[in-house]
């Protein structure tokens, strides 16, 4: 179960999607044409889930989470975060425990080091260089969607999270992954949440920025897979 | 000749010297010793440049930095014993020592002396002497050319052996336009002679760090040794005889030989760079003698056994000491780096080289070790895919042993072994992991050597702690 970013929505991951679609049995929910092959989520206030009239905060959010994993009935699924996503899922997987078998943190935030609004933009802005030049139709539509309010306050319920307070309580069977040339999540920030999870690991893909689903899909994907592979029954 | 000026800042032994002498100052190692730490972002800079020129260019300019140091031919005659001397002891704060190490040069030793809090007074330091003429691939030529250079040195330095060493597999690269020339003291050298009475107390240690490694050398003097090749990834019947991964090794550079033309070994000898030439002992027992100190012995075969030692006695003491044990730094060569190896509580594991055998031994290190959390790994780069070397892969698998973190300290993995800026980058990647300890108080020697001995089964070191002369 695929949990994006600040902002944006379940776009990028269609790339990913369809790499982990080729070898697990998953499905699509809201990206049509890709068949039965993964779930993508859209949470209240991103992507085409409608806007809510009120900000939603991080908890709120890991509850629809939980809900939706409740209501769909999935069995101890793997649930991966991207970015800010990362946040929601271990805030999923700490209050939720029943709920979750394992968690894939791909790019997870926020760097304790960075948590400013200015500094996070800097870094955002750094990274953007690197990001593949395709993603940024996609980026704009999932802002338009989501609108700036909503974006601002992802950001600052990103920013205002100490993720890392939470990290050392996860239970459940943990893969973090970090592109190489992130500039949003440095290298020893990556290790340092590995680190703190109880069961947690660190696999790095060369030459990807943040954004690692739409950038090395298909390395991502392998390397998805070799976690679920190890921890059958858990994800 | 300026001091100091003769000794090479890119070799082993004075890398290893700047990052024990800054660790006793209470500083950390950025750029290896080589400037302030306030350079070191434009250094990245420049150097992950210069990673990005085209193979050529960044070949000749790994020559040229290092040719830059040598000394003119004609000049050798003027080095002198107690300027190299006092350029060691130069590095080292002043005070009183519990303990002084003098031998082999030896990247685990860094980390022994540190933990000890002691310094460490090299018996071997490399004077690179330029060379006009010879092909990089013909040892012959280079002993011919260099030969009357080398014995001028030698008659100045009645104290000194000269290990006239020519590697054109590890330093085919530097080794284009100087020869090496590896001096051993056979005798304790007044400056050192003088350090240590004023550095060591009645009832001190005085500890001497005896690799035993020997290479196929030929005789060329009475104190003149030729040494062809060197410990690393080729053997020394590759050396003598050639092989196939020799001659394709050749091959692929473009070089008009297919073996290594050389002059015939005659005996063997303590290897040029990390041996110790038995010859200082009689001197280091006399001094101790007339000065009450204790005369310890640390011996051992391959300069790596030390590695698994010091590994053992650091994961010990860190238990000790109530911290955690799973976090592991393997080293290689020159990247040592012992203050950031006490801040981040990491196990250091030294490797010679990023060559087959040092993987082999850290393969080794780790099937006969509990596992680790954490395996962080540098990796010197010297600019060829020389014959042994250990291909990126084989790192990225011995780092891939971790239970959770195993990732390369500064090291391009796309730039290996060419990645120049990893002079800079590790420095850098090692003062920013997060979890951190406190700096300890120095063990004393019988700790340590109590450390050690409580792990003795696993190690192929002889450790002889002595009695007070």
């Amino acid at each position: 179960v695929c949990v994006h970013g600040a902002g944006v929505s379940s776009r990028e991951f269609c790339p990913l999607v369809m790499a982990l679609g080729r070898d697990h049995d998953a499905w699509t929910v809201d990206l049509p044409g890709y068949g039965r092959s993964g779930w993508t989520v859209d949470l209240p206030g991103h992507g085409r889930s409608g806007r809510p009239r009120v900000t939603v905060s991080l908890p709120a959010l890991a509850d629809a989470l939980a809900d939706w994993l409740k209501a769909v009935g999935l069995v101890d699924p793997c649930l991966l975060g991207v970015s800010y996503g990362c946040q929601i899922t271990i805030d999923t997987a700490l209050r939720y425990p029943d709920r979750v078998g394992s968690l894939v943190l791909v790019g997870p935030t926020a760097d304790p080091a960075v948590r400013s609004l200015p500094r996070l933009t800097v870094r955002w802005l750094w990274n953007a260089m690197y990001e593949n030049p395709r993603m940024l139709p996609l980026n704009i539509a999932d802002y338009r969607d989501a609108g700036g309010r909503h974006v601002f306050t992802a950001f600052q319920e990103s920013i205002r999270d100490r993720v890392e307070d939470k990290l050392p309580y996860v239970t459940q069977p943990t893969l973090v992954i970090r592109g190489a040339k992130d500039r949003i999540v440095p290298q020893e920030w990556a290790e340092e949440v590995t680190r703190l999870l109880p069961h947690g690991r660190l696999a790095t893909v060369p030459n990807s920025p943040h954004m690692v689903p739409f950038r090395a899909s298909d390395e991502l994907g392998l390397i998805i897979q070799d976690f679920l592979r190890d921890h059958e029954g858990a994800g | 000749m300026r001091h100091g000026k003769p000794v090479a800042s890119f070799d082993s032994t004075t890398g290893m010297l700047r990052a024990l002498a800054r660790f006793l100052d209470g500083r950390d190692t950025p750029l290896i010793g080589q400037a302030d730490g306030a350079l070191e972002a434009p250094a990245l800079a420049l150097l992950a440049g210069a990673n990005r020129l085209p193979l050529r260019a960044k070949q000749f300019l790994y020559a040229a930095s290092g040719w830059s140091e040598a000394i003119p031919a004609a000049k050798a005659a003027e080095v002198r014993s107690s300027d190299l001397a006092r350029h060691v002891i130069d590095h080292y704060p002043r005070r009183r020592y519990p303990v002084v190490f003098v031998g082999s040069s030896n990247g685990a030793l860094v980390h022994l002396a540190a933990a000890l809090g002691a310094p460490w007074l090299p018996q071997t330091l490399l004077i690179p002497v330029r060379r006009r003429k010879g092909h990089p691939d013909d040892a012959t030529a280079d002993l011919h050319h260099l030969q009357p250079s080398g014995e001028a040195l030698l008659a100045a330095n009645p104290d000194l052996t000269l290990h006239h060493m020519h590697d054109a597999n590890q330093d085919r690269l530097m080794i284009a336009g100087m020869s090496y020339f590896r001096v051993k003291w056979h005798r304790l050298p007044e400056v050192y002679r003088e350090f240590l009475t004023s550095s060591l107390a009645p009832g001190a240690a005085l500890v001497v760090v005896e690799c035993t490694q020997d290479w196929p050398t030929t005789r060329v003097g009475e104190r003149y040794l030729f040494q062809h090749g060197a410990l690393g990834g080729a053997t020394p019947d590759e050396f003598r005889y050639g092989s196939g991964r020799v001659t394709e090794y050749l091959a692929r550079l473009g070089s008009p030989y297919t073996r290594w033309p050389a002059p015939e070994p005659d005996g063997r000898s303590p290897e040029a760079e990390w041996g110790f030439d038995p010859a200082l002992l009689a001197d280091l027992e006399e001094l101790a003698d007339q000065k009450g100190w204790h005369l310890s012995r640390l011996r051992f075969s391959n300069p790596e056994h030390l590695s698994f030692a010091v590994a053992d006695l650091y994961r010990r003491w860190y238990a000790d000491r109530g911290i955690p044990t799973n976090r592991l730094l393997v080293e290689s060569f020159l990247l040592v780096e012992p203050w950031w190896t006490l801040r981040s509580g990491s196990v250091p594991y030294w490797m010679v080289f990023n060559t087959d055998p040092s993987h082999t031994a850290l393969s080794d290190y780790l099937d006969a070790s509990d596992p680790y959390d954490e395996i962080r790994m540098t990796l010197f780069s010297h600019g060829v895919n020389s014959v042994g070397l250990a291909p990126i892969e084989s790192w990225q698998r011995a780092i891939g042993r971790a239970r959770k973190v195993g990732s390369f300290v500064g090291v391009d993995p796309d730039a290996y072994p060419r990645d120049f800026a990893v002079f800079a980058r590790a420095h850098r990647a090692l003062s920013r992991i997060r979890a951190r300890y406190p700096m300890p108080i120095p063990l004393t020697l019988a700790a340590a050597h109590h450390l050690v001995q409580e792990d003795a089964g696993r190690h192929n070191i002889a450790w002889d702690l002595g009695r007070q002369k």
